[in-house]
């Protein structure tokens, strides 16, 4: 290993690093696709979503059920996963977003985390963890791989690099230039005063639920691809990963959000080679969002209410 | 009320307490079996770790969701401890409280600066980090260097970690444990009722407002951090006392989950509501899946149902809602005995 520590050190050696950054650029968009939906729904709601790996795992082993437990068709399996994220985080948005709307956003956290809890509860029951097998959802797009860069990458990679990507830019241009995108942007500066101007919040707020549950859906049914086992509790402790992303782009910015998650995949691949760093390299989301976390807060504000933290 | 009817109160209230810990010394031991008292002496441990959540959250409202990740801390540290020195079981105790103090007060550093949601993600990322550093340097269990563990186990170098000396058998080291597990409440208490329990207060209710008293919230802050890691230090340390050979599997990821939502539902402003989060994490569980044998897994749905509760409509937990409760019940039962109060003569 000492001439891979040589030849950084002594200039990049890009040869050797590219397979290691194709295969971060996949992992790292699924983080973005994750952190892109926690950014959209704090924005608009104000609500840090912490239930959403759970909500795609549960999503994700109702697939599998449907794959290995029914003759119905695939394409209904990975239907059934994006809509009962859809759905999941829509019932929740609809029923307990106006309850908890006026508090702190801690608290709105603290209930989605609630519901992780709920949902961890009934995998944890109906679908128990290890045992004598592993499940695996592999989606049809796996299966044709392709080398690039040196590395084997599958079209599910690239599907979620571009989803991600798309993802990004489509919410961007969506908030610029749609009336309910101009309506997310506003509730997002003062929930109360765009109220008062007649847009009706409440709805406003429900379809930001459901967008994100439908990305929430999505993101288990890639994510669950990428990490070869179908883990409900890698799954749902996922979502700490992918909220560096989110921290990184300040939790408002969505470009900045892709970058970030970017950035955290190719770091974690790219620390693979080193003896060292190898076991280490899960950390990388949590290391960087503590130095985004602590960046954002470099400048010491005195906040004087209570609504505003 | 006068300072006379305050003290009756406060001699009250030690008399119940001093009664209840004589009850837990000694009733348990006397009717119970054995999984029953290692249950307990669990109960014990975890309701210390949730106090240190009284203190941080309830007390002065900085919230931290990497508590369990510290107690891994302070397990992991003891047992190294254990394998490096041959120290005096209360002088291990003190040596692990005071580095998972050190790390809990680094962690709780940037609190100065970030508040409420900011201060509950980084902690939430200090967790994460803990528990792949933990994952890759494994327990203690014998080796040399830094982690002192290795990989192909030495039947020879593997021991046990220590018990306090007259605490050796099941029975003794639960009442070993209840007994530091008071002091340790005792000393959370003294705080409360003392300078740092006011400034604390302060704090929480106005961070401006504090800071033009005259408090001095850098160190106050950190001291609260302080005391919480220490409590969770020094009950790491029970804990892999209690364990004998603790794994990383002992530590797992949902627990810091379930630590927070059982302290919220027990009452995150008392220290009793710390003893009920104790009950509902540990002893909740042996019950359904020993007794009953109900899947444990049903807990985590009514933790989540209750926390919601708990965080819409009854912020002060079961600690603060139960008597509350007990008493309209209590009025609502009494109200067919009553007398009607008879109409003022006259009144016509």
């Amino acid at each position: 290993m000492h001439n891979v520590i040589a030849f950084t050190v002594f200039g990049v050696d890009w040869e050797f690093f590219k397979p290691y950054i194709v295969l971060g650029l996949a992992l790292g968009g699924a983080y973005a696709l994750s952190g892109v939906g926690i950014v959209v729904l704090y924005q608009a709601t104000g609500v840090l979503n912490l239930a959403f790996g759970a909500v795609g795992a549960a999503g994700a082993l109702i697939c599998y059920w449907i794959l290995n437990h029914t003759s119905w068709p695939g394409a209904v399996a990975y239907a059934s996963c994006i809509a009962f994220g859809a759905i999941c985080t829509f019932v929740y948005g609809v029923l307990l977003g106006p309850a908890f709307a006026r508090r702190d956003p801690l608290v709105k956290m603290m209930g989605t985390l609630a519901l992780a809890l709920i949902l961890l509860g009934f995998m944890a029951w109906r679908a128990p963890a290890g045992g004598a097998f592993n499940r695996v959802l592999t989606l049809p797009t796996s299966k044709h791989r392709f080398e690039l860069a040196g590395a084997v990458v599958n079209w599910t990679q690239v599907l979620t690099l571009v989803f991600a990507v798309v993802l990004t830019f489509g919410t961007a241009l969506f908030l610029r230039h749609t009336n309910l995108g101009t309506a997310y942007r506003a509730i997002a500066t003062d929930r109360e005063i765009t109220a008062t101007l007649g847009v009706p919040v409440r709805r406003v707020e429900a379809s930001a639920w459901l967008g994100s549950g439908v990305v929430c859906g999505t993101a288990g049914l890639l994510l669950a691809d990428l990490f070869t086992t179908l883990d409900y509790a890698a799954l749902t402790f996922l979502v700490i990963s992918s909220l560096a992303a989110a921290l990184i782009g300040r939790l408002r910015s969505l470009t900045a959000t892709l970058i970030g998650g970017l950035t955290v995949g190719v770091v974690q691949a790219v620390l693979t080679p080193y003896e060292s760093l190898t076991q280490y390299r899960t950390a990388a989301p949590f290391v960087l969002s503590i130095i985004a976390l602590l960046w954002m807060g470099r400048h010491r504000e005195v906040v004087f209410s209570k609504t505003a933290r | 009320m006068t300072p006379r009817t305050l003290n009756r109160e406060v001699t009250v209230r030690a008399a119940v307490i001093a009664a209840l810990l004589a009850v837990a010394l000694f009733v348990p031991p006397a009717m119970l079996g054995g999984d029953w008292i290692t249950t307990l002496t669990s109960v014990a441990i975890y309701s210390v770790v949730a106090a240190g959540l009284v203190v941080l959250y309830g007390k002065v409202g900085m919230i931290s969701l990497g508590q369990v990740g510290l107690l891994a801390i302070g397990t992991w540290t003891a047992t190294r401890l254990h394998y490096l020195l041959d120290l005096p079981y209360p002088l291990l105790m003190l040596a692990t409280g005071a580095i998972t103090c050190a790390v809990g007060v680094l962690i709780g550093l940037p609190a100065l600066r970030l508040s409420g949601l900011y201060l509950a993600l980084i902690t939430l990322m200090g967790a994460g980090a803990i528990d792949v550093v933990l994952h890759t340097l494994d327990f203690p269990n014998g080796g040399g260097g830094f982690s002192g563990h290795q990989g192909i186990i030495d039947p020879a170098s593997l021991q046990t970690v220590q018990r306090p000396s007259w605490g050796t058998g099941d029975t003794a080291f639960y009442r070993y444990v209840v007994v530091i597990c008071a002091l340790l409440f005792l000393v959370a208490l003294a705080h409360f009722v003392s300078k740092p329990g006011r400034a604390w207060a302060a704090i929480r209710e106005s961070e401006p407002a504090a800071l033009a008293a005259g408090v001095n919230i850098t160190l106050y802050k950190m001291w609260a951090f302080a005391l919480a890691s220490f409590m969770t230090g020094v009950a790491g340390c029970l804990l892999a006392s209690h364990f004998g050979n603790p794994t990383v599997g002992s530590f797992p990821r949902e627990q810091s989950l379930t630590l927070i939502a059982t302290a919220l539902i027990g009452g995150i402003f008392t220290l009793w509501g710390a003893v009920i989060a104790g009950v509902f994490m540990m002893l909740v569980p042996f019950i359904l899946q020993t007794q009953w044998n109900v899947d444990s897994n049903w807990l985590l749905i009514i933790f989540g149902a209750g926390l919601l509760q708990v965080l819409l409509t009854a912020p002060g937990g079961i600690a603060q809602q139960l008597p509350k409760d007990l008493a309209n019940l209590g009025r609502l039962l009494a109200r067919p005995f009553r007398r009607r109060p008879s109409a003022p003569e006259g009144s016509a």
